[in-house]
């Protein structure tokens, strides 16, 4: 059985208010998420509520960012995390320095994360394969460590008093009760998939496939591909940063440990898990892995290596992800061309 | 006379100590069938590859309309009107035949992310008309049916036309075709060349390797012979055919001839 298979051919055999209806109530269920908390979904340890936001939904988001620079374009960025540093310590610094609120900064923290990704992106997008790969993963352990070492960033104490986002339609903002932090990051997720599936299928979703699947073709073909690379990874950025500010805001604390290389091997981890390039894959990928650790905490010592073995397992039966990827091709008969022969 | 279209002058290519082009002259005249061949090695790919920015050449110049390609970006070259297609077949084999087409007549689109994000009326007025004008080009190369499915999927055959109708899509004045028969059987041949005529006729300029000869003498306006990186001859096909220099470069001189 195919679940890509079963989920596309639903939706293909939908008519129009058919669909909407599965989307509304799609939705609708997920938006109710919060409130499952006592039933057998319950994490044991952290509360649900919170566990919802980070990590699951706050993984489902950097998944979907770093899913147009791996998945659709092919570049390889072990230094994912630098972008969520940038927009979380945005949001810490300007939070705490200046009276500017959440919504506020966010465009500023977008902005100096597309600021980071075209000024790394610039030189290093010449670079292919592993070569891209270490420089990615450099630049993230820069970003740390800048920060445990600089005074403005408060070391390795962090920054602590990170303000709330304000109240929005009369709702408060609450650390006890996250359902709105989970509503936020809803719509943010939202806001990814619209743009995600809006460029895949115009000329820079078709430039990043070509990029992905022959660079030299598509540069001979007459794809700008140094352009296109750095709008996948300036746009990966971008989405990296906004999760950023939004969690710094949600966690009112935030240190440099929080920003280690394994936050991106877990983002990567989530992207091949699910399937990369597709993008329901991708979350389907990113709530399973944000979602276990939390899930078996009552194994303490033990829950990593379950977690571990669980990864190797799927990956060893699905290696292409839970839901890979796969154009689906309109079986059309072919008709065999009668010239050929003659 | 009317002035070339695609001039190569003086052109040398180096790889270190290797001379792969020495000093070759060519004219491409536009609306005209020019056929590149020789001997395994002679450097004909490398022609191409120097003309389409590949590799920039070691002295000499290539002249596209008059104006250099010297220094500019490959995605430039295409853009100014040259188009190639590649010995070993390159397509993108995750996209639709179509999908290839189309992201080949992206070159000329005004609008990019913005425009595609926003979904502005230009980027969308852009989005249809290359959609018609990729079928219209596979119409052409006849292999219209065949839009849907991906090209990795496709018969042998139709991969190789594909290539020349992604070409196409970047709306060159000059086609660059890297042995497009290469594998192809009798019947095949015999249909890729009135496809190549009908590129020409169609007001393209066609300059083309190939080593099968039945092919190039039926098809060409003109061949020249590259040997060694050297021109050794440059003139009508049923001439180059008797060319002694020719016959020798392609069967060797008998040992007491020398």
């Amino acid at each position: 059985m195919n679940l890509r298979d079963l989920g596309a051919g639903v939706w293909e055999r939908s008519n129009r208010p058919v669909r909407v209806a599965i989307v509304l109530v799609t939705l609708f269920l997920i938006c109710l998420l919060p409130y499952a908390g006592g039933t057998f979904l319950a994490t044991p340890v952290a509360a649900f509520d919170s566990v919802l936001v980070y990590p699951i939904a706050m993984f489902v988001l950097m998944s979907l960012g770093l899913n147009i620079v791996v998945g659709k374009s092919g570049m390889l960025d072990l230094g994912y995390v630098a972008f969520f540093a940038i927009g979380a310590y945005t949001m810490a610094l300007l939070g705490t320095h200046t009276g500017l609120n959440t919504w506020e900064i966010m465009p500023i923290g977008i902005g100096l994360s597309m600021l980071a990704g075209v000024l790394l992106g610039l030189p290093t997008l010449r670079l292919r394969g592993d070569y891209l790969a270490i420089v990615t993963l450099g630049f993230g352990e820069i970003v740390r460590i800048v920060a445990l070492n600089s005074e403005s960033t408060g070391g390795p104490n962090g920054i602590a008093n990170v303000p709330m986002p304000p109240n929005i339609l009369g709702q408060e903002y609450n650390i006890f009760n996250q359902k709105l932090f989970f509503w936020t990051t809803l719509v943010m997720i939202l806001l990814v998939i619209w743009l995600v599936r809006r460029l895949s299928v115009r000329r820079p979703g078709r430039a990043w496939e070509a990029i992905r699947q022959d660079e030299d073709a598509a540069e001979l073909m007459g794809v700008p591909t140094l352009r296109y690379k750095i709008w996948s990874f300036t746009l990966g950025a971008a989405i990296g940063g906004a999760a950023g500010v939004l969690f710094a805001s949600k966690n009112l604390f935030i240190a440099p440990e929080m920003f280690t290389l394994n936050v991106s091997i877990l983002i990567l981890s989530c992207i091949v898990f699910g399937g990369i390039g597709n993008i329901w894959g991708v979350i389907v990928g990113a709530v399973i892995l944000g979602y276990l650790p939390d899930r078996i905490r009552f194994l303490s010592d033990a829950r990593l290596l379950v977690f571990g073995v669980v990864l190797v397992v799927t990956m060893n039966f699905r290696p292409d992800g839970l839901l890979p990827r796969k154009k689906r091709e309109k079986a059309l008969p072919v008709k065999v061309k009668s010239g050929v022969e003659s | 006379m009317t002035t070339p279209i695609l001039e190569l002058k003086n052109l040398t290519m180096q790889f270190g100590g290797v001379v792969a082009l020495n000093e070759v002259n060519i004219k491409v005249m536009p609306q005209e069938i020019l056929a590149l061949i020789g001997p395994n090695g002679a450097g004909k790919t490398t022609v191409f590859n120097v003309i389409t920015g590949v590799y920039q050449a070691t002295s000499g110049d290539v002249l596209f309309e008059g104006g250099s390609v010297a220094g500019k970006s490959r995605h430039e070259i295409t853009k100014g009107g040259i188009a190639r297609t590649f010995q070993n077949i390159r397509l993108w084999g995750d996209m639709t035949a179509l999908e290839n087409v189309i992201t080949a007549t992206d070159v000329h689109k005004k609008s990019g992310v913005i425009g595609a994000l926003f979904g502005l009326p230009r980027a969308r007025r852009e989005e249809k008309a290359n959609r018609a004008k990729a079928h219209e080009i596979l119409e052409f190369i006849g292999i219209d049916e065949y839009s849907d499915r991906l090209a990795k999927n496709l018969p042998y055959g139709v991969q190789r036309r594909l290539e020349i109708a992604r070409a196409m899509g970047t709306s060159p004045r000059l086609i660059l075709l890297d042995e497009p028969a290469a594998g192809f059987n009798p019947a095949e041949k015999v249909e890729l060349a009135n496809t190549i005529k009908k590129i020409r006729d169609a007001g393209y300029t066609v300059l083309l390797i190939e080593h099968d000869m039945s092919l190039i003498m039926g098809i060409s306006d003109r061949v020249v012979v590259l040997d060694f990186g050297q021109k050794i001859a440059d003139d009508l096909p049923s001439v180059v055919q008797n060319d002694s220099r020719v016959i020798e470069a392609y069967l060797g001189v008998p040992d007491d001839a020398s």
